[in-house]
């Protein structure tokens, strides 16, 4: 018979993703898996929900499948931010090898403690950094007042010596135009759809973070699939997760194209900002990140959680990072 | 889930509610049957979160600051202060104090939310001396009444933070987007009664000459509110400081104003201490049960059912607000403004969307609506109020025959405003 | 506390604007004070009888039809204050059991504020529990007079009765 699923999806504000693949693919998901199913989605903010409440109403069953925010999630399980460190996603290549190693532990941590399991991951994309006064580096961060949004960047900021300011993305664009803050770190095609190079000058292509992304499913409805249904649902998230891969990337190109007045520009507005190259050494500064800063603090969060979570996390992503 | 057991639950909530159950309990008893109906025990399960996510919304912390703001200034007398200096300025136009009490309102607006704070302390000052100068009691019970719904139009608004709250709209822009509303309407309230005046002939009165150097000294109680107001709006409009902040800014001043005026106390600080925690306890619990009705009305679908329903049957946007009005004029007559507001929001503002009608200037009608309800017999908080300060025991049949000009304005205003949207729309535009 | 809420925000917007200096977090300590305060407010609200009720209909019926519907409200509204404190139970359980911690730069550990949260909504059930059974002790004792003026709607007129008092002090 038709099994029916309730999905809260990302927030509604997530822009081009959300409408062009995210919704799509639920509203047609029997079609696209070969599913007998009946998809109940929306966004999660439309029912009412916090984000940060995306582990919990996984768990008691409100929702079959959730969009996990991992950076808001964190506040249940640190260990699910552990592969968007500062510095562990410098780009989409790096990216693809941190999902891939990072998978099955986040999978055995969600099983272990919300009844729930991974179906994908996927990247917003590299988080950039957008500066009103002059900036040729990091180096000319000290001192000025930078937009973060979670504790890794603002710890990664501060050893930079520039002072970290947590705001809603929703209010950067004023605080910046207003001057509360003098730069910002988002997404480059969200940061252009929500007017952020109109109030500031100077664009630079660094990725701090990658925003990374889950959708889990509970773990009685997937219990309650036969092993084919399980088998489909699987096939049919994979291909969404390569979808919003490509999808991500194309995005980010081309917003990186329009921020500078760089031709061709489809999916957002284009601006004239002034781009600031990433130098060698800052590539590196950020790199050397996970190690030095984001690693050690992240771990000693996630460990009073969950014990030995620092070896498990050396144990898939050390190599990658080069943190032994 | 069919349009018909929507309907059939709203009108079991709406008797409930008449009967007199608590506003509060209604809502949530109505999100807690219809979610586990639904969904069942994973309702529950989530609903510790909403609360705990709806008091614990830093936007909401405005409402409080903004309560306790206009306490301040009407418990340390600052407030019935500048019905005097009005009345020096206003007084000669033809209908007189009336005007005073419009702009004594409209001026009390600026600085507080609460229309029945407002109304009690313009009318308790007003209307002795109204009535020893022969003033006629409908129309002026009508000024009173009326000029006190300004305070939920003219920001700081308690209304507008609830809307905001609901539909996740800047609070910051729907105050700056109730500013000129506010000057417009008090203005056509003021020329409506100068016409009356006139109208009635021998009854048009104008207060006695005073004389310019009289005017100015007694204008020195009018800098505290317009101080607060130039500083709580400017502050937001020249985006300095979001509603919160400003919120805190003003509570700080009002508090060295009174006390540079000598008019702060214990006792007047506690009483505004108490009625403030009073108040918000009561709009944050009700905040908190219509929070709980609105996940199980968007999880059974019910505001996107109505939309597509309404979309559908081909409803342009004019004839949706004609409809609108018809029904919160109605609605209005039979409930509190708050509890209008948090069960019909929800379900009304995706269609207005859906029709493509600005959410700024949606806020602004549905203060408008909001307004009406205030002063609709036979639930009108601002008529039992007006009645209450009168001094000469005459029936409340003299309130309500002065307050339908008032009606009949706003629905006129309501309308003026659908086909010149700029009015509430040009200012926040300016903002960013 | 509301005082000592504006101090809090008045002295972060200005630290912002003069000193370019960020005392992180003043929203997050914002939004725990509201919580704590409002859940408090409730039962100020409660014993002041200010929770909203549309007493159109009710003023209308008997003495006998309007003390049950008092005892209706009372009952009613012990009913969802105790569902609160449950529901916030189950909150809080999670957090502990999560050792939740807030995703900001404080990262507060979230019982704090959720414990003390906690505890406002317990008070608001005890308080209203006594109520409701005070209210059904006047109801079988059939003390209908006392129950409307113990637990009847506060009516326009009483809160009327009260500015006036209040303004003819100043
Ligand atoms: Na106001
Ligand atoms: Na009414």
């Amino acid at each position: 018979q038709v099994q029916k699923l309730r999905v809260a999806g990302n927030l509604l504000a997530t822009g081009l993703i959300l409408q062009h693949k995210e919704q799509p693919f639920f509203e047609n998901l029997s079609k696209i898996s070969g599913l007998n199913v009946e998809v109940d989605y929306k966004p999660m903010d439309a029912l009412g929900i916090k984000d940060t409440e995306g582990l919990r109403t996984l768990r008691s069953g409100l929702f079959d499948i959730v969009s996990l925010r991992l950076a808001q999630v964190s506040r249940d399980e640190p260990f699910v931010l552990g592969l968007d460190l500062v510095g562990l996603n410098p780009d989409y290549e790096t990216t693809r090898k941190v999902l891939a190693a990072y998978r099955e532990p986040f999978d055995k941590r969600l099983q272990d403690r919300f009844k729930a399991k991974l179906l994908a991951l996927w990247p917003f994309g590299p988080q950039v950094l957008f500066c009103k006064p002059e900036i040729k580096g990091l180096a000319d961060l000290k001192g000025l007042k930078v937009r973060v949004y979670d504790q890794s960047l603002a710890k990664f900021i501060e050893q930079l010596g520039g002072i970290p300011v947590t705001l809603a993305f929703g209010e950067t664009q004023q605080a910046l135009q207003r001057g509360v803050v003098d730069c910002a770190i988002t997404g480059a095609s969200s940061a252009n759809s929500a007017g952020w190079p109109e109030v500031t000058e100077y664009f630079m292509p660094i990725g701090f973070q990658a925003a990374i992304q889950a959708y889990a499913i509970n773990l009685d409805t997937w219990n309650k699939m036969t092993p084919d249904q399980q088998q489909k649902l699987t096939a049919a998230f994979g291909k969404l997760e390569q979808d919003i891969f490509d999808y991500s990337k194309e995005l980010f190109d081309d917003a990186l194209r329009c921020n500078v007045g760089k031709e061709p520009c489809t999916t957002v507005k284009k601006y004239a900002m002034k781009e600031v190259p990433v130098s060698p050494a800052d590539q590196a500064l950020v790199r050397d990140a996970v190690g030095k800063v984001s690693f050690p603090a992240w771990a000693e969060v996630c460990e009073k959680s969950y014990k030995g979570c620092g070896d498990v996390w050396k144990a898939a992503l050390g190599g990658i990072a080069g943190v032994k | 889930m069919a349009i018909s057991t929507i309907t059939i639950g709203f009108l079991v909530a709406l008797a409930t509610l008449l009967f007199s159950v608590p506003v509060a309990v209604t809502l949530a008893a109505a999100g807690l049957i219809g979610g586990l109906a639904m969904i069942g025990a994973p309702m529950v399960q989530s609903l510790g979160s909403v609360v705990w996510g709806v008091q614990n919304e830093n936007s909401l912390t405005a409402i409080p600051l903004f309560i306790l703001l206009g306490e301040l200034l009407l418990r340390t007398g600052l407030a019935d202060r500048m019905y005097g200096s009005l009345a020096a300025w206003v007084g000669r136009l033809p209908g007189g104090l009336m005007h005073t009490n419009i702009a004594s309102c409209a001026l009390f607006a600026a600085t507080c939310g609460s229309s029945v704070a407002t109304s009690a302390t313009i009318g308790t000052v007003a209307l002795p001396t109204m009535r020893e100068r022969g003033y006629p009691m409908g129309p002026t019970l009508g000024s009173l009444a009326a000029g006190g719904t300004l305070g939920i139009l003219i920001p700081p608004s308690v209304a507008m933070l609830v809307y905001g709250s609901i539909t996740n709209n800047s609070v910051g822009k729907l105050f700056i987007a109730g500013v000129i509303p506010g000057i417009l309407l008090s203005l056509l309230f003021m020329a409506w009664i100068m016409l009356d005046s006139l109208r009635r002939n021998g009854t048009a009165r104008a207060e006695q000459p005073i004389p310019l150097a009289e005017k100015i000294r007694q204008s020195r109680h009018l800098l505290p509110p317009f101080a607060i107001f130039g500083v709580v709006m400017g502050s937001i409009y020249a985006g300095i400081a979001t509603p919160t902040e400003s919120a805190a800014l003003g509570v700080l001043m009002a508090l060295v104003l009174a006390a540079m005026a000598g008019s702060m106390s214990w006792k007047a600080l506690n009483h505004a201490f108490r009625n403030t925690a009073s108040l918000t306890g009561m709009i944050a619990l009700i905040i908190a049960a219509a929070f709980i009705l609105n996940v199980t009305l968007n999880a059974l679908d019910v505001p996107q059912m109505l939309s597509r329903a309404v979309t559908s049957i081909g409803v342009t946007p004019t004839t949706f607000i004609l409809l609108l009005i018809v029904f919160y004029v109605i609605l209005g007559m039979f409930l509190e403004v708050l509890s209008m507001q948090v069960t019909t929001i929800p379900i009304v503002y995706p269609i207005a969307m859906a029709l493509g009608i600005d959410p700024i200037w949606f806020g602004v009608f549905i203060v408008l609506m909001s307004e009406i309800a205030l002063i609709t017999p036979p639930v009108g908080m601002n008529l039992y109020v007006v009645q209450g300060v009168r001094t000469d025991g005459g029936p409340i049949g003299d309130v309500i025959s002065g307050i339908w000009p008032y009606v009949i304005m706003l629905i006129l205003f309501t309308l003026l405003m659908w086909f010149v949207p700029e009015i509430v729309t040009w200012l926040p535009e300016k903002m960013s | 506390m509301f005082i000592a809420l504006s101090l809090i925000v008045v002295g972060e917007t200005v630290a912002r604007k003069l000193f370019s200096f960020s005392l992180q977090g003043a929203d997050e300590l914002g939004g725990y004070i509201l919580a704590v305060g409002s859940g408090l407010a409730f039962t100020i609200a409660f014993v002041e009888r200010a929770h909203i009720r549309i007493d159109l209909i009710q003023a209308l019926l008997p003495a006998t039809a309007r003390a049950l519907l008092d005892w209706v409200s009372v009952v009613s509204m012990a009913a969802l204050a105790l569902l609160l404190a449950y529901v916030g139970w189950l909150v809080v359980d999670e957090t502990i059991e999560f050792r939740s911690n807030a995703p900001t730069p404080w990262a507060t550990p979230l019982i704090y504020p959720q414990g003390i949260w906690y505890a406002t909504l317990v008070i608001f059930a005890l308080v209203a529990l006594a109520a409701a059974v005070r209210a059904t002790w006047m109801l079988l004792r059939g003390r209908s007079a006392q129950m409307v003026a113990e637990f009847g709607p506060k009516s326009a007129q009483d809160e009327l009765a009260a500015e006036l008092e209040d303004l003819n002090k100043r």
